[in-house]
Formats: C-alpha cells, structure tokens, sequence
C-alpha cells in the first residue's frame, strides 16, 4: 500500500534516530510537506533561502550555472535524501545555487528552527543528527577527491554505488554533468565496461 | 450459453511521452483495475492513438537506449513505422501491419525511433506496445527479435467473406500465427466491415483484453466499446463475440496467466526485489551491452 504524505519521512526519522510515536505526534503539527512538478524551480541564485528539503517521493537536483550558462551539478537528492544550500538555510546569505525538480515530488519542507525543534523534544535525533551531519561533511569530501584525482571510470563507478538507479532517471548528459566529465567520456566508459564484461564471458 | 462479460472499460485519460516521439496512454499497469496481477502475462500496455507526425529533416524521434530484462516487447505498427536497434544485434524497420517482438529475457539495450524514411514524409502514427511477462525458468534466457511482417500473418476470412482476422501469435480457428511464444499466448486483429461478427474462445481462466484501434463495436451483442477503449473480459466464461457497428479494427489479447510473483521496477520485470537490484546492479556495469545513442 502506498504511504501517506509524512510518513516516509517518519519512517525515516524512527529508522535513522529511534523517534518515538509520541516524540513524532509533538512534531508533527509544524511538518510542512509540498507536491511539487517536474521542472519547478525551488531554489535560484541571488536569494536568500531559508528552508532545505527532504525527499518523500522524486527526485530534486542541486546545482550551479557557469557565466558560459553551462550546468554542473552537485547533487542530486532522490529518496529519502535531503537538500538544500548552507547559505540560506543557515547563514542567512544569499545563494549562488539552483534546485529544481526532475521528475514530480513530493517534499518535507524544512529550516534551522524546525531542526532545533526536534533536537528539543528528542535527544535520539539530537546525537543521530549530528551523526548524519558527520556523514554528510564524509561524502562531500570523497567527492571533492574524486573530482581532483579519480578517473572518469572512477567517478561512474562510484556514482552507481551512491545512486544506484538514477542512470534509469536521469538522462546521461545529466550524470556526466555531476561527474565533472563530457558525455562522450560517459559513454567512452560504459561502452569500455560492456566490452570488459563480453570479453570475460567469451 | 453464457459468454465473458465486460469487466472494467477504459477510456484513455492523460497521455504522457515516452522519449519525444511516442505520445502514449498508458493502459497496463496504469488504469484502476488493470494491475499486473489482474492482467498476467501481460505487465505494460501503452497506446499511441493516432497522431499526425510533421515532416522533418531533424534527426527522428523516439525513445534512446535502454535496458529490459525478464520479459517480451511487442510492438505492433497500425500506422507509421518504427526503426529499432538492440545490443544484441536484433534491429530493422517495422511498417503499418507489422509487428517486432523482442525478447529481452536477460537483457538488451534497445532503442526505438521513426523510421528515417517516416520522419521525412510524416504522417499517422499509431502503434500498441505490449509487454509479455516471461515464467521465471525463461527471465534468464538469452535475448531474441522476431521481425514479423504483416505478408506472414494467416487472414481466416469470416462469414461475411470480407471480415477477417488476422493471427499475430497463437491462433485462430485452427490457424497459427508466426510469432513463437514462452507461454500460451494468443494476439489477434479483428478488421471487420461494418456488420461484421467474429466469434472467439479461450479457456476460462485465461487474461483476455481488447482494443478499439478503429471503429465502435458491440461486445456479445449488448455491451458497446468505442474507438480508443480498452475493455478487460471476465473470467465467467469461456466465449465471446465482437460485431462491428462501422468499419472497425479490434485488437485481442489473450493469454494464460503465468501466476508466479512479480517484482517490477522501470524496465525489469523479475519476480523478487533481489532480482531488480540485480538486474539495474549489471545494467550500470555493462552486463546489458552497450549501444550508442
């Protein structure tokens, strides 16, 4: 059966911090969810924006344009992920980044006070939290050495271990914009793993 | 007598595109009461109602590389034709009449686009793709592509002697159709003038469905379908006719139902969730071949 509006994220929360039923009933009032399409803007550059967002359902993406209005993206949120730029959501700063909606979402619209409010009433999700914080700094800098010094091949491969089905989302030029390489380049690598995995069968 | 009775009638809703070319409404799994459960063997059903294609010297449209596995695309070309290539060497051009059925089993990247020749002159474009579930021993096997021209397919003429159908797979009245199958399957085309009757029988705990490509019909003399609609048949019965109120093309899909689990995830269609991270784990990996775009 399909689950209500809230609840992927409950099951999230009960899953990553051990929440509680009656933890979740004092929270839940001020949970804001969104339906949001396919191709709406959520985030754009030059504004201040306080909230960041968890992903029910969809699939999001963050990035930047360059001055040639060429993409490179940063991230891509599908479930069960959150996104959002620092800038705003906790620096009161403008941001330089845009998100917007890949495919129709739906999303738990969050900000720094609402965070506070849980750590408030549940000391679980205070130290799970922090943990996740941790993890999040953990994979940014993988993937900031990734795109220093990995190869293209490198880069996919890892790729499909962290988004393991979004090469069934996403349009390829998309992923080689997030590895940092050209499309041709993509495709040089996953012809180069069909042709590894026929030689080996032979 | 007693014949299968109408069991739920769709009209076709909201259409959606699949790549830029195919403008299709989407019938199996989509419609309340056409879940794959209800609808074995038959997992995916999208329909192109006709649609006029501009002429175009650009490059043709359709839908890029990408994988299947565990199961069978059947195409079947009404009007306009459709080029198709695959990672296992399977590909070719299928017109008005035709129909390309390919087996994927355990996997093949393929692409489907207009025909260069269709994308300069334009025209109707109006096709049926189906997907054929396969039983778990056959998910595995290794892919295939029937190409079945239209020349091929036995026309039993009914007594009107100017209607007539047309067996695709299976048969009718004694008349098998060219495409072979993995499980009991029967796909017809009823072209009837208008007036004309045709009778059909599958054993009662057959999947039986049936679209309106062209023209309204009658359904056991008493329940109507139009253009466009796709009627699913009870399990009441063994029989049922189909008579043409106008010049009509009905197409019947019949089939045994494999009544094993399914575990559907975008293009694979297995039978565990184990499976489907299997299968997206070997297509990112190049176990599906690869094919350029």
């Amino acid at each position: 059966m399909e689950k209500l509006q809230n609840e992927l994220f409950r099951d999230y929360l009960v899953k990553k911090s051990g929440l509680t039923d009656v933890e979740w009933q004092q929270i839940l009032p001020e949970l804001k969810c969104r339906e949001v399409k396919k191709g709406e803007v959520l985030v754009e550059p030059g504004v201040s924006f306080p909230y960041f967002f968890f992903v029910e359902k969809g699939l999001l993406r963050f990035y930047s344009l360059d001055k040639d209005g060429k993409e490179h993206i940063v991230q891509f949120a599908p479930e069960n992920w959150f996104v959002g730029d620092r800038n705003g959501a906790y620096c009161g700063t403008p941001t330089e980044f845009w998100i917007d909606v890949l495919e129709d979402s739906t999303v738990i619209v969050l900000d720094k006070y609402f965070i506070e409010k849980i750590e408030s009433i549940s000391p679980s999700f205070r130290k799970a939290n922090e943990g996740l914080l941790q993890n999040h700094i953990r994979l940014l800098q993988q993937r900031i050495n990734m795109l220093l010094s990995a190869t293209a091949e490198q880069r996919y491969l890892s790729f499909i271990q962290l988004y393991p089905n979004l090469t069934l989302r996403v349009p390829q030029w998309m992923i080689a914009s997030y590895l940092g390489i050209t499309p041709e380049s993509l495709s040089r690598v996953r012809r180069k793993l069909a042709e590894q995995y026929k030689r080996k069968k032979n | 007598m007693s014949y299968r009775k109408i069991e739920r009638l769709v009209t076709p809703g909201e259409f959606h595109f699949v790549g830029d070319g195919f403008k299709v409404h989407n019938f199996v799994p989509g419609d309340t009461g056409l879940d794959q459960r209800r609808m074995d063997p038959f997992v995916m059903l999208d329909y192109n109602a006709p649609m006029e294609v501009k002429a175009s010297d650009g490059k043709p449209k359709g839908v890029g590389p990408h994988p299947h596995r565990g199961f069978e695309t059947v195409t079947i070309a009404y009007k306009g034709n459709v080029a198709h290539h695959d990672s296992h060497g399977g590909g070719g051009v299928i017109g008005e009449g035709d129909v390309q059925w390919m087996t994927a089993a355990s996997g093949v990247l393929h692409k489907e686009y207009y025909s260069e020749a269709f994308n300069k002159q334009g025209g109707i474009f109006q096709m049926v793709q189906l997907w054929v579930n396969l039983p778990a021993k056959d998910k595995m096997s290794t892919p295939k592509y029937q190409s079945i021209e239209n020349a091929n397919m036995p026309k039993v003429t009914l007594a009107d002697g100017k209607s007539y159908v047309e067996v695709i797979a299976g048969e009718y009245v004694g008349n098998k159709g060219p495409a072979s199958t993995f499980t009991p399957i029967h796909l017809l085309n009823a072209k009837l003038q208008k007036g004309g009757h045709a009778d059909f029988d599958f054993p009662e705990n057959y999947t039986v469905a049936i679209i309106a490509i062209d023209g309204n019909a009658t359904i056991n003399g008493e329940q109507k379908i139009k253009t466009n609609q796709l009627a699913l048949l009870d399990r009441s019965a063994t029989d049922f006719s189909i008579s043409a109120e106008e010049n009509a093309v009905i197409l019947i899909l019949a089939g045994e139902p494999i009544g094993e689990p399914i575990a559907s995830y975008g293009p694979f269609v297995m039978n565990t969730k184990d499976e489907i991270i299997t299968a997206m784990n070997d297509f990112n990996v190049g176990k599906f071949g690869f094919l350029e775009d």
